[in-house]
């Protein structure tokens, strides 16, 4: 009797673990194609992944933003020779599991001057807080590098992640 | 007395050559049946302590365990879910849900509630400290000193007034400081168990990632909050409310049987649809303005007719002294019947009752209702004095008419040995053997206090008959 109990549970436990630990590994990797694009390889290739992704959510998302973009564009096009133009511009919103990421870059005179985010990994009250911890060690980080290359704000992985891969979308928009 | 039990000299009775009536019920296949639903509750258990573990896979996987900081957190966050599963488990374990208090009993599901106590509640603390150690990894600051920004999170002042709570109800459930409380005292720390449980839900639902808006993890956490409680309410009160509405008890009299024990005769609609088996108890609250506040667990002592039921209580302590006084006509609201001391937990064709003191209530409506052949019961009934016969005559009446035999001691235990006989029975080399030469094929149900029942209950597991042919009911209160 108890015997059986024994094994059943084991059996039990051991099955609803399995089941849990491959619901995970399916989580993991569609969030990983997301993940996998930024800072490394945020060119062209990847980048055209993560935007059609995201396309919905951009566009819903950030109405103001999409529409001052263009404008901004077209107007710091032309003057800047070389380099990234001046102007502001919205980078593609990277989902994360915590919550959706999106940042706009400010470009004056060939150089980074400022990075707003529009939206921070936000699901929950623990993401919030990690959030608001790491976008100005981020901020002034981009700021004083002036490129997506800088270090991972430890404990806040899947943010730092997210923000540095729309931040370079949006530079590879400025043609940095 | 007349009835003597025989020593171990005599010869042994002859066997009843019988074979089983036809028509008695099938308490093999019975007990095979509790005994898979038994096995399955077990199952069900630890496969929900599983799968709260599972809740934390499932969302993310195992590569939340890359860093240090993120393990210590995952720990953390995984101990939080199991705990909270297993105080869950608890509430349904204490809901005195019918299926489970027919599988395995009230006494059971009670130790089991308590047996789970203590982990819970090590794994609430150990989920506390390993979430703080773990944001502290990782914004860099000691345990100390990230309370205050988790404090900051909106719900998280809630989680850790519901920790302080729960930390109370465990605290003054351990059996050294519970000695220290009254029963209403204690019960009022532990009904903070389900303000506790309601605390710790928001800051479940939106601190952590894990039971995020809109994810499956979510409806699985709240379905199993909505077993707990839904149980609690349906159970521990709808029911007994409306159990207690429809059959309107009241006292109709009070008669003392033997000094400080009394027979209390109530009468209400429909008894015999309270469906209530011999051997079983009731929680008992009296309408008074000096008894309503304090519940009696009581066994009933005679079957209940339709219109009338019976119970006989002992002043064992302030609140059952009151009881012996209760005034004729006191409204009585009932919550039961519970427990498994009944016909419906036999598990063999024979019957071995064997009580002590007021020990005798359940087992006289026990016998009154068990299905035995004639010469397939015996009965033991024991006290320390003559005075302590309660009902021994009633019991005598019923043997006599179902056809079984009855034995009787009274005296008091040897001195410096563990024994539940009688000095006298003892020295003439009784045993538990020469009483019941039909133990192995027999159920034995044995009731009386506990320090009595403790050492009949180790003669009786040491004959060799299996566990779950013993039933013990221990009178404390």
């Amino acid at each position: 009797m108890r015997t059986r109990a024994i094994l059943g549970s084991i059996l039990a436990s051991t099955s609803v673990l399995i089941v849990g630990y491959q619901a995970g590994v399916s989580v993991t990797t569609s969030d990983g194609t997301s993940l996998s694009l930024p800072v490394d390889a945020a060119t062209n290739g990847t980048a055209g992944g993560t935007n059609a992704g995201t396309d919905a959510t951009t566009d819903s998302s950030t109405g103001s933003t999409s529409s001052s973009t263009p404008g901004s564009d077209t107007a710091a096009a032309a003057p800047t020779t070389a380099g990234p133009a001046d102007g502001t511009y919205t980078g593609s919103s990277v989902s994360t599991r915590f919550g959706n990421v999106q940042v706009a870059v400010t470009i004056a005179s060939g150089s980074i001057t400022d990075v707003t985010a529009l939206q921070l990994t936000d699901e929950d009250g623990r993401s919030v807080q990690i959030s608001n911890r790491a976008a100005p060690i981020l901020r002034s980080e981009v700021l004083s590098s002036q490129s997506a290359q800088v270090s991972n704000v430890s404990g806040a992985t899947y943010t730092t992640d997210a923000y540095l891969s729309s931040l370079q979308s949006a530079l590879d928009q400025a043609g940095a | 007395m007349s009835t003597q039990v025989r020593p171990r000299a005599a010869t042994a009775r002859p066997r009843t050559a019988l074979a089983a009536v036809a028509t008695a019920p099938d308490y093999r296949r019975n007990f095979a049946r509790r005994a898979r639903l038994s096995d399955l509750l077990v199952v069900a258990l630890w496969a929900s302590g599983a799968a709260a573990a599972a809740l934390f896979l499932a969302s993310g996987g195992v590569d939340q365990f890359t860093s240090v900081a993120e393990t210590v957190t995952s720990i953390g966050i995984v101990s939080g879910l199991v705990g909270t599963d297993f105080i869950l488990v608890m509430l349904v374990l204490a809901a005195r849900i019918p299926l489970i208090d027919r599988t395995i009993g009230h006494d059971r599901a009670i130790a089991v509630h308590r047996s789970l106590g203590k982990p819970a509640l090590y794994l609430l603390l150990a989920h506390g400290a390993l979430l703080l150690t773990g944001y502290g990894l990782s914004s860099g600051i000691n345990p100390i000193a990230e309370i205050g920004p988790m404090l900051s999170l909106p719900d998280m002042p809630l989680a850790f007034i519901a920790l302080g709570l729960m930390i109370a109800v465990v605290v003054s459930s351990l059996i050294a400081v519970r000695r220290r409380f009254s029963y209403e005292g204690w019960h009022l720390v532990h009904l903070l168990s389900y303000v506790s449980v309601a605390f710790a839900l928001p800051h479940q639902l939106s601190v952590g990632g894990v039971l995020a808006d809109g994810t499956l993890q979510r409806v699985y956490w709240i379905a199993l909050y909505v077993v707990a409680l839904g149980s609690i309410v349906t159970f521990r009160f709808a029911e007994p409310l409306v159990s207690s509405l429809r059959h309107r008890m009241r006292v109709a009299a009070v008669t003392e049987i033997a000094p400080g024990v009394s027979t209390i005769q109530l009468a209400g609609n429909d008894l015999r649809g309270l469906e209530a088996s011999g051997g079983q108890f009731f929680i008992w609250r009296f309408w008074t303005p000096r008894t309503w506040w304090h519940s009696h667990p009581i066994s009933l002592s005679a079957m209940p007719t339709a219109s009338s039921a019976r119970i006989t209580v002992r002043n064992l302590g302030k609140g059952s002294a009151q009881l012996t006084t209760i005034p004729v006509g006191t409204r009585v609201s009932i919550e039961g019947p519970y427990g498994l001391f009944s016909d419906a937990a036999r598990t063999s064709p024979k019957l071995a009752i064997i009580a002590a003191g007021i020990g005798v209530t359940p087992v006289r409506a026990l016998l009154e209702q068990a299905s035995f052949a004639p010469g397939e019961a015996t009965i033991l009934l024991r006290a320390s004095t003559a005075e302590e016969t309660y009902h021994w005559d009633e019991i005598r009446a019923i043997a006599a008419a179902k056809g079984a035999t009855c034995y009787s001691m009274i005296g008091h235990r040897p001195r410096g040995v563990d024994s539940w006989m009688t000095a006298a029975d003892y020295e003439r080399g009784v045993t538990l053997q020469s009483a019941f030469p039909d133990l192995a094929d027999s159920d034995v149900f044995l009731c009386g206090p506990t320090a009595w029942l403790d050492l009949i209950e180790a003669d009786v597991h040491s004959s060799g008959i299996r566990p779950q042919q013993i039933h013990a009911e221990r009178f404390d209160w």
